[in-house]
């Protein structure tokens, strides 16, 4: 469990003291891939709790959500579509719905050890 | 995680993670102070330089068309030419007039915004102001200002963003018109059944008209450069 932690902080340490800085006009596409990163995550801690845990399932679905989430958005504003919102709502909706579940696991869980 | 290699895995998604975080938190800080910051600081030096610059010239204006008066002056032309010179300064706006009249005062509905409501609607337009110019003009007004703006024949009434453009000056509201002319004929032109002020107030545009019985009115300050027009024939074709 630390590990995956650990290199969420190795890697957050890394973004900031890194010099590369994104173009403030590629920060739209950015964002929207970084919530279907977390919306990846997320979904990989519940299935790691749920015992459903796939390693490839889990990188495959991290990378193609997030380069896919921000490219039809590039493709959505080209056409003139606002993909953006239809990514935030579908990656937020599923974000909460993830959390609820680790929420349920994780009471079980409880409940079970103190019964 | 059960083999190490998916741990390893699974570490440098999580590395990545956090640095798709860490960056776009950057990206963000930097749109909210920066790019905002410096746009409006650098519109803002512009507009002061140019309004440097225009009080400079405005000022080389005065000067010369003071040496402009000093010289037709000195010539002591004869005074039927004078008068009727003044007579066609009046009605150019070139100088300074003062009569009894009215002063209208414009400004934006102060009315709460209702939900579905077009706040365009209850904002103070050109179009508003130029109703109640032309009204003036209709019942008799001989010489007006907006916003101490002389009202000359070339003067433009136009919504500049925000603010109103006249004599190429941009000015906002609350917008004050003041005409020479016959107070109550004026007044009552505006105050009309079904007139301007009426339906103005309907959208909650705040008008008030004051009857004075003296207003000076500031003579036209603007260029008096034509590059197209020419003078034609007198009485000509």
């Amino acid at each position: 469990m630390w590990i995956p932690l650990a290199a969420l902080v190795v890697g957050v340490l890394v973004g900031a003291g890194l010099p590369l800085q994104i173009p403030i006009f590629y920060g739209r596409y950015m964002s929207v891939a970084l919530l279907a990163a977390l919306d990846s995550s997320f979904g990989g801690l519940r299935a790691s709790m749920e015992g459903k845990f796939d390693n490839t399932v889990f990188i495959t679905g991290f990378f193609s959500n997030a380069l896919l989430a921000a490219a039809l958005t590039y493709v959505g504003d080209r056409l003139g579509v606002e993909l953006y919102f239809a990514a935030l709502v579908a990656f937020g909706l599923r974000i909460f719905n993830n959390l609820g579940a680790i929420r349920h696991a994780l009471l079980a869980a409880w409940r079970r050890r103190h019964r | 995680m059960r083999s190490r290699s998916g741990q390893i895995a699974v570490a440098l998604v999580m590395v990545v993670l956090g640095m798709m975080l860490a960056m776009q938190y950057r990206v963000q800080q930097r749109a909210a102070t920066d790019l905002a910051h410096r746009r409006t600081e650098e519109l803002v030096e512009l507009l002061r330089r140019s309004e440097s610059e225009r009080t400079r010239m405005e000022q080389e204006l005065a000067e010369l068309r003071a040496t402009v008066t000093k010289l037709s002056e000195g010539q002591a032309a004869v005074s039927a030419l004078q008068e009727e010179l003044t007579k066609a300064q009046v009605l150019a706006g070139l100088v300074p007039v003062k009569g009894p009249g009215v002063v209208v005062t414009m400004d934006d509905s102060k009315r709460p915004l209702q939900k579905g409501e077009d706040i365009n609607a209850f904002l103070l337009h050109d179009e508003d102001v130029l109703k109640v110019v032309n009204e003036l003009l209709a019942a008799g007004a001989e010489a007006m200002s907006i916003n101490g703006q002389r009202l000359i024949a070339n003067t433009e009434v136009r919504c500049a963003g925000p603010t109103i453009s006249v004599n190429r000056v941009m000015t906002a509201p609350p917008i004050v018109i003041q005409a020479v002319g016959e107070p109550d004929v004026l007044e009552r032109a505006l105050r009309m059944r079904g007139g301007v002020v009426e339906s103005l107030s309907f959208w909650g545009i705040e008008v008030s008209v004051r009857k004075e019985a003296e207003i000076a009115i500031p003579a036209y300050t603007g260029s008096l450069k034509f590059q197209f027009a020419k003078v034609g024939q007198a009485g000509g074709r």
